[in-house]
């Protein structure tokens, strides 16, 4: 039988009875928008966190030394030495260094503050990094030890900025900050300073700090620096020059982490994960929920195929002396249940692309709707939805099989009708 | 053109009781032959008639149409003899609502792998009946006699060699059954095998030759 035959036949079926196949189309729209809707909710919310909520690089190994130094006894300080040998691990690239600023150090700003008079006094936690890892954001000078007396370039963290914009500022009625307006600007520091300790010893030093670049890698609660700007720091005020205070491996690729993880406890270090586990765990929140709606969703396609196979049983029952009809003037068994299954991918397509279509005008919607009238928020992202284009073709096909596996009983039920039976007469 | 011998049917009641409705019934009809097979109602005449079009498979003995061997043909086969070898007017006539005259005409090219231009062949076969002018219309704008010239003009689209009716005047009043007995005589005269089962005797007057089909057998 010739596709354009089964086409004209379905389509004459179709239009005797409208009514019928709206609501077998219907039923497959309803099942089909909301999985769509709410995979691209899904989709949306883990892009979110994955990348604005907890940008983890899932290439990088955060190695920090062990909780109770037993002193040298299992290698576990983590000094130059020590960084040497986790370099060298099999899957490392590369291994960037850390060192906290290990006296305090306060900031206390008196004047303009982009266009506002501004007082205030701050703590500042500092750690210097290896350049490597912050390089790519820096946007201005260069990320090294200006050496004393000069500018100490700092990077500060994507996410702080996020927080203050959205809810130190607004609070305060301080001005919001875009990463470019932040590039060069400078504040002062007093290094061996502090509001809360009365631990310092010695006399504090002035200095001054810009900020050259934004970064995800920076530190959250601080700001970072070149790694030889906090050696020098801690040794000018006679603390721990020697040993770093953390190591970030970055590994050729994701595959590698868990090998290169076991490595480092071999050596007696250990991994913080926090941040991974956090993102993690958010991760696994947002994708339990999205395959709980995925599953009430797909449970909807089942009932719209159930809805599909009645209708089409009730329509051959009906049809039953014109499909009879068909075989007395060539009509094999296997064109007839053709012909009932070609009506159902019909409207199981179609059902599955208004439901498809459905949904992304309504995540669009939402979207558009969120944007403008829900106040602004950390990390709100321009899109709760994410729509890739094989979603809305899933949601088609998805349509067109829960049609397709709804018509397998009545298209048998066409087969196995004796035209003998309903012809005579 | 048909050949027939042996063949036996049996149904099952609803209480399982088995009713013997042919029991070794043959027949013979010669090329360009009109053939009338009477029987009272409920002798086995539409049981006949489905056998012989290949439209029952379920029955025991052979037949053969046309040069093609029925029984045991698979169901492909049997749909293709359907399709090209016979054709078949029923007394309901059973044209498609939704289709026009003409498109009912040319259902049978549907399942066939014929070329194109159905549309002025399915005018043709209307020309043949007598129909062409109402081609455009809808079965239920047609009156009895109509929708049976509609039927029998959709029987011979492919331009089968044999044709086979079943109380083909059952539905017609006495003008309108005659001039659908005449058409058949025209077809005949043109060369159509035709084989009519019936119960009525204008259709059987109109016949060369008359067969009885009475406790299962043809006589
Ligand atoms: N599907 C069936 N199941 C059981 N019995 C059947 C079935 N079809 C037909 N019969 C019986 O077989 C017998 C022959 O039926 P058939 O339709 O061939 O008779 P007929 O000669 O065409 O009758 P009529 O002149 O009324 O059309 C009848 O007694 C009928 O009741
Ligand atoms: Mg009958």
């Amino acid at each position: 039988m010739k596709a354009s035959a089964v086409s004209a036949l379905v389509r004459l079926n179709l239009r005797r009875d409208r009514r019928g196949a709206l609501s077998s189309l219907f039923g497959i729209a309803v099942g089909v928008s909301s999985l769509v809707f709410f995979v691209a909710l899904g989709l949306g919310i883990s892009r979110v966190v994955r990348e604005k909520v907890f940008p983890v690089d899932t290439r990088l190994v955060e190695v920090v030394p062990p909780q109770v130094a037993l002193g040298g006894l299992l290698g576990g300080t983590l000094d130059q030495a020590a960084v040497d040998r986790l370099a060298a691990l099999p899957g490392v690239d590369r291994a960037h260094r850390k060192m906290n600023v290990r006296v305090p150090a306060v900031c206390r700003y008196r004047g303009d503050f982009f266009g506002q008079q501004l007082n205030m006094g701050l703590e500042v936690i500092a750690v210097g990094v290896d350049p490597s890892l912050v390089q790519a954001d820096v946007q201005l000078g260069k990320f090294e030890d200006p050496g004393a007396g000069q500018p100490i370039p700092a990077v500060a963290a994507t996410r702080l900025i996020e927080i203050y914009n959205k809810t130190f500022a607004p609070a305060r009625g301080l001005p919001q900050l875009s990463p470019a307006m932040l590039v060069g600007f400078s504040f002062p520091v007093e290094l061996n300073r502090s509001f809360v300790t009365a631990s310092a010893v010695g006399p504090s030093t002035p200095g001054t700090m810009q900020l050259v670049g934004v970064s995800e890698r920076g530190l959250l609660a601080g700001v970072t620096i070149p790694l030889e700007a906090a050696r020098r720091i801690n040794k000018d005020h006679g603390a721990d020059a020697a040993t770093f205070t953390g190591v970030t491996l970055e590994t050729s690729d994701p595959a590698q982490v868990p090998r290169v993880v076991a490595a480092v406890k071999e050596m007696g270090f250990r991994v913080d994960d926090a941040e991974r586990r956090l993102s993690e765990n958010a991760g696994a929140a947002v994708a339990i929920t999205t395959l709980a709606m995925a599953l009430l969703s797909a449970l909807i396609c089942l009932l719209a195929a159930l809805n599909i196979a009645h209708a089409l049983s009730a329509s051959v029952r009906a049809r039953s002396r014109e499909l009879g009809v068909m075989r007395a003037v060539g009509a094999s068994r296997a064109d007839v249940a053709r012909l009932v299954r070609a009506e159902a991918l019909v409207l199981g397509a179609s059902g599955g692309a208004l439901g498809a279509a459905l949904a992304v005008a309504a995540a669009f919607a939402v979207d558009l709707a969120v944007a403008r009238f829900v106040p602004d928020f950390p990390f709100k992202p321009d899109a709760f939805f994410r729509v890739p284009l094989w979603l809305p073709l899933a949601g088609v096909a998805l349509g067109a099989l829960a049609a397709v596996v709804g018509a397998v009983g009545p298209s048998r039920r066409a087969a196995r009708l004796e035209p003998a039976r309903v012809l005579a007469g | 053109m048909i050949e027939a011998s042996g063949l036996s049917k049996t149904f099952e009641d609803g209480e399982g009781k088995s009713l013997a409705v042919l029991s070794g019934a043959s027949l013979r009809v010669a090329r360009g032959e009109l053939v009338a097979v009477m029987g009272r109602s409920g002798s086995g005449k539409s049981t006949l008639l489905h056998i012989l079009g290949g439209l029952d498979t379920d029955y025991a003995g052979q037949v053969t149409v046309a040069g093609q061997r029925l029984d045991g043909a698979s169901d492909e086969a049997l749909a293709r003899f359907r399709n090209t070898t016979v054709g078949f007017v029923f007394q309901s006539f059973h044209l498609v609502s939704g289709l026009t005259a003409a498109e009912n005409v040319a259902l049978p090219e549907l399942f066939g792998a014929h070329a194109a231009d159905a549309p002025r062949r399915a005018l043709e076969a209307l020309e043949r009946v007598g129909l062409a002018a109402k081609a455009q219309r809808n079965p239920a704008q047609l009156s009895g006699g109509e929708r049976q010239r509609v039927a029998i003009a959709r029987a011979l689209f492919l331009k089968p060699p044999v044709l086979l009716c079943d109380e083909p005047t059952g539905n017609l009043d006495g003008a309108t059954g005659a001039e659908i007995i005449e058409l058949f005589q025209r077809l005949n005269r043109e060369g159509l095998t035709i084989l009519a089962v019936t119960h009525e005797d204008r259709v059987s007057a109109a016949a060369q030759r008359v067969l009885r089909l009475d406790q299962g057998q043809l006589v």
